[in-house]
């Protein structure tokens, strides 16, 4: 087999054992490129509800907790409590935060839960899994620079263009421009 | 043949997938035997300032934009402690408030003007969804966090 019909197989291939980390890898680069507009990982359900206002101030006692659960109709367990400050509580059950601001009477209901695929994709992205992933997402990063390489010795009809020599300038000038820029 | 591969494949997939279904731990490996008390710490915080500490307690907040820091309880009531870390470092799961954290860091402390503390109270509220008006700012003040290096969350 020639060099020419190697690199074509060698690129084509890679490029196909690629395509899922890639894709899951560029989406995911999108995602968290903006994280200042949005949350990738998680959506947050807030609701307000209001009790009647309270006078007391101070630390709050586990009746007092579980009376002010039984006034929003929640039952009245729980699995942990905070007191940012002597005005508020901070309820932790079932996987939501409910805070009850006690002059006010303003309660507010928090629950974080994952956006579907986007966790998943940042998951995997952001190699929370570590373990063998690490392993996996290495052997990824040298298939891109095989792809890469491979690429490079893809030229149209055997023959070397102005164009493959231009083209390949602008892809190196792509990261080092904003390098001088910014750096 | 076959089998081997299978067998492979399958161990393969419980090392990449398997996880304690109890701690999940962000960063470097906690190194530290002893935990400090956050409330001794913000007792008498100037003594702890560049120490490495270890502390452990109740995850009351988690960064919402970039689960880049996490709130932790204090013994005491009405005192918590910021757990930050450089963003992307490490990144906390908002699915971490209401769990218990043990967490390591450096002790630091932050003078801030008035100006200061307006914008980064604005910046906060931004992440946390949070009201925030101005002027309730009235002073500058000063602030002490830990610079995250590892932590272990329990019960994810």
């Amino acid at each position: 087999m020639s060099f020419r019909r190697f690199n074509h197989a060698l690129h084509r291939d890679i490029g196909y054992l690629c395509i899922g980390l890639t894709l899951i890898y560029a989406l995911s680069g999108i995602a968290v490129n903006h994280l200042h507009g949005w949350n990738p990982n998680y959506t947050l359900e807030k609701s307000i509800a209001t009790i009647p206002p309270s006078s007391y101030r101070g630390v709050v006692s586990e009746a007092m907790v579980l009376d002010m659960l039984r006034l929003i109709g929640e039952r009245p367990t729980y699995e942990n409590i905070f007191q940012p400050d002597p005005e508020s509580l901070m309820v932790f059950v079932d996987g939501r935060v409910i805070q009850f601001h006690l002059p006010t009477g303003v309660v507010e209901y928090e629950r974080a839960q994952r956006r579907p695929v986007w966790h998943a994709l940042n998951y995997i992205h952001l190699n929370h899994a570590k373990k063998a992933w690490t392993w996996i997402a290495d052997v990824y990063a040298v298939g891109l620079i095989l792809l890469s390489l491979t690429g490079l010795a893809l030229l149209p009809k055997g023959k070397f263009r102005v164009r493959c020599l231009v083209l390949t300038i602008v892809g190196i000038l792509i990261p080092i421009i904003p390098l001088l820029l910014y750096y | 043949m076959k089998n081997w591969f299978g067998v492979m494949l399958v161990m393969l997939l419980v090392g990449l997938f398997s996880s304690s279904l109890h701690a999940q731990s962000f960063g470097a490996p906690l190194s530290l035997k002893e935990t400090t008390s956050i409330s001794a710490i913000l007792e008498n915080p100037d003594s702890f300032v560049g120490k490495t500490l270890q502390v452990r307690g109740l995850v009351v907040n988690v960064c919402a934009s970039r689960g880049c820091w996490m709130s932790i309880a204090a013994e005491k009531p009405f005192e918590q402690l910021r757990f930050k870390v450089e963003d992307g470092e490490m990144v906390f799961p908002m699915t971490a408030r209401g769990k218990t954290a043990t967490v390591e860091g450096v002790l630091q402390k932050f003078v801030l003007s008035k100006e200061d503390v307006i914008a980064y109270q604005t910046h906060h509220a931004q992440q946390t969804g949070e009201s925030f008006d101005p002027a309730t700012v009235t002073s500058g003040e000063t602030y002490f966090q830990l610079r995250g290096l590892g932590a272990v969350i329990e019960d994810l």
